[in-house]
């Protein structure tokens, strides 16, 4: 099978980011970074910040309304029951169950947004580029079609690759 | 963002990121040790016996156990509380120390995340026996039902304890696997036996530590990080409420939320402790959970036994000050003095005074006299709820109406059976799951490595 991925392989932290910021520069596409802990630069300035955060909020707001709603529906307009003559709107109260319950709603949907958008589930297949990458490599993968391979090649190597394959 | 020339290296042994790979998974991959065989068996024994209890509980009623009309609530409730005050220190270690930026907490969250899950787990058990008919269990869900629909009371405490316990350990369960998402993937990667690539690979769905996964690996620690936080404080807010909307004396003090929730990060801090002790001697992680991290926990635990001390001689001193003759009655005639002395004592003095005695620095580096004062912080922790069950109800307004209570041994056993469950699912913990979180021990062990080419000698303790 013909190679369509070039890969550049580091030891250390500090030599990937030397050769990350020297492909930025030079503008040579990079397809995809491995690394075994998450390394900040490389997050922030690689593709599109994550809105995983904005979501969360979104899925809260959303939540608390309709907790709130359900919980005004159920206790006063389907079945106002008498508790020792007390509102049956008792809204201070009915605040706990709503971020109780808010909280157990982001969790669940976050979780599932987390799971398809980051492309992982139970038995997922993807194509694993170089086993070493969740222990002690980092890992550069170009995309053999984007760019000039030859040019990428030599970047990764200059930048103190300690191998760079092709696959 | 924080200095490591002055807090020392958070991991020593100047190890290589395989290194601590190699370190961390080993157990996994060892055949399992005589003593591990042996914990196993002890804890299914105790397990077994819990097990005949619930089904004797169930099958018979309530009125197997020692509870009375005047004492409702005995052991169990008092156990339902002491668990998850233990299952409050994966939480408060991993988020309150995540939303701080307090890097030491990697060495330690998987493990106290994981006593978190088991120990929530066994306080579910106890409420849910205590309804009586577990198989009508379900009501207490708000459902569309036949009865009307009739609706559950959204003003009871009982009902807010309900899902507060439930998305805890929802919000618990999966930020612990969460964690372990990376972990599973390197071993998958690492192993060489296929019945472990292929049962690890499924856990690790796939990762494989690209940007896109990181990034939204991060956000999303930060949204459950954050939200569980206020989870933390409430969970344990409610379960003081179960006690503070009653009528009975000495359950009426206004600091009864945040001294449960205190009490509830004492014990699990404390628990940390004693896990965390064994686990660094038996698998030799001394290098991953340094001196200087236990240290660490020994002094947060000084501090919240000042606390501790402030909301007991609080509470007295509002008995007191209050002229309510009840409320004075069940602080000195049933607590301090009285029927109840002995388990009163107990709970102050394991609680308030004994670690006191880690100011001393000699005394927070013999980890023996540590381990022993962690071990009677649990002791205390659970007479802190006896006293508030037990003395409460047993003499409350009509000395007619007044019981004494002792457990019987159903009520024991039902709750040797959950230290059975916590041993049980301790030890799987230590053998199936890298104890300690490999990736984030690497992204800390960086600074490590920075430090080393750097001029200053490096000092281990802060």
């Amino acid at each position: 099978m013909e190679s369509k991925f070039i890969l550049g392989i580091y030891d250390q932290e500090e030599t990937l980011l030397q050769a990350f910021r020297k492909m930025k520069e030079e503008g040579v596409e990079i397809e995809d970074v491995f690394t075994p802990y998450p390394i900040h630069e490389v997050l922030e300035k690689h593709g599109r910040k994550s809105r995983m955060t904005v979501v969360g909020w979104f899925y809260g707001f959303f939540a608390a309304l309709g907790v709130l709603a359900f919980l005004f529906y159920t206790a006063v307009i389907d079945w106002p029951l008498n508790y020792g003559g007390k509102p049956s709107n008792a809204f201070p109260s009915f605040l706990v169950i709503t971020i109780v319950l808010t909280i157990f709603s982001i969790t669940i949907l976050s979780l599932f947004t987390f799971s398809v958008r980051a492309n992982l589930w139970p038995s997922n297949e993807k194509p694993i580029y170089h086993n070493k990458a969740t222990d002690d490599k980092f890992v550069i993968l170009v995309n053999k079609s984007k760019v000039d391979p030859g040019r990428a090649t030599t970047l990764l190597k200059n930048a103190g690759a300690t191998e760079v394959i092709e696959k | 963002m924080y200095n490591t020339e002055v807090r020392g290296p958070l991991i020593l042994g100047n190890k290589s990121l395989g290194q601590i790979t190699a370190d961390i998974t080993s157990p996994l991959y060892a055949r399992p040790k005589f003593w591990w065989i042996v914990g196993l068996g002890i804890s299914s024994v105790m397990m077994l016996l819990g097990f005949w209890a619930i089904y004797v509980t169930i099958s018979t009623g309530i009125g197997v156990w020692g509870v009375n009309n005047t004492v409702g609530w005995g052991w169990a409730i008092i156990n339902f509380v002491w668990w998850i005050g233990i299952g409050h220190a994966g939480t408060a270690f991993s988020i309150f120390l995540l939303i701080l930026r307090q890097e030491w907490r990697s060495s330690i969250n998987r493990a106290a995340e994981a006593m978190t899950v088991v120990a929530v787990g066994c306080a579910a058990i106890f409420p849910a026996l205590h309804m009586g008919r577990i198989w009508d269990a379900f009501f207490i869900l708000p459902y569309p039902n036949t009865r009307g629909p009739l609706w559950v009371n959204y003003n009871s405490p009982l009902f807010w304890d309900f899902i507060a316990i439930s998305a805890y350990l929802l919000i618990s369960a999966s930020f612990w696997y969460l964690g372990m998402i990376p972990d599973f993937a390197t071993i998958r990667d690492n192993t060489t036996s296929k019945v472990k690539k292929a049962a690890y690979g499924f856990f690790a769905m796939g990762w494989r530590g690209s940007v896109g996964e990181w990034k939204r690996y991060e956000g999303l620690s930060y949204i459950l990080g954050g939200i569980a936080a206020v989870l933390v404080v409430s969970v344990h807010s409610i379960v003081s409420t179960d006690f503070a909307v009653g009528v009975e004396p000495g359950w009426h003090t206004t600091i009864f939320p945040p001294y449960f929730v205190v009490g509830a990060i004492f014990s699990g801090f404390a628990m940390v402790m004693t896990l965390m002790i064994i686990l660094r001697r038996i698998y030799k992680l001394e290098e991953f959970v340094t001196d200087a991290h236990l240290d660490k926990v020994a002094k947060i635990l000084i501090f919240v036994s000042l606390i501790m001390g402030t909301a007991y001689l609080t509470e007295i001193f509002v008995a007191w000050y209050s002229g309510n003759e009840y409320e004075i009655f069940t602080f000195f005639h049933n607590r301090i003095t009285g029927e109840f002395t002995k388990q009163f004592w107990a709970m102050f003095i394991f609680n308030a005074i004994v670690p006191q005695l880690m100011w001393f620095k000699k005394i927070r580096g013999n980890l023996v006299v540590v381990f022993i004062i962690s071990i009677l912080i649990n002791v205390g922790m659970w007479f802190e709820r006896f006293n508030i069950v037990v003395t409460s109800l047993s003499k409350d307004y009509l000395p007619s109406a007044w019981a004494s209570y002792s457990p019987t041994f159903v009520e024991v056993s039902v709750y040797l059976g959950t230290l059975g469950i916590f041993i049980f699912g301790v030890l799987l913990f230590f053998k199936y799951i890298p104890m300690i979180a490999i990736s984030e021990v690497k992204a800390v062990n960086k600074y490590q490595l920075k430090s080393k080419e750097g001029k200053k000698p490096l000092t281990q303790n802060s």
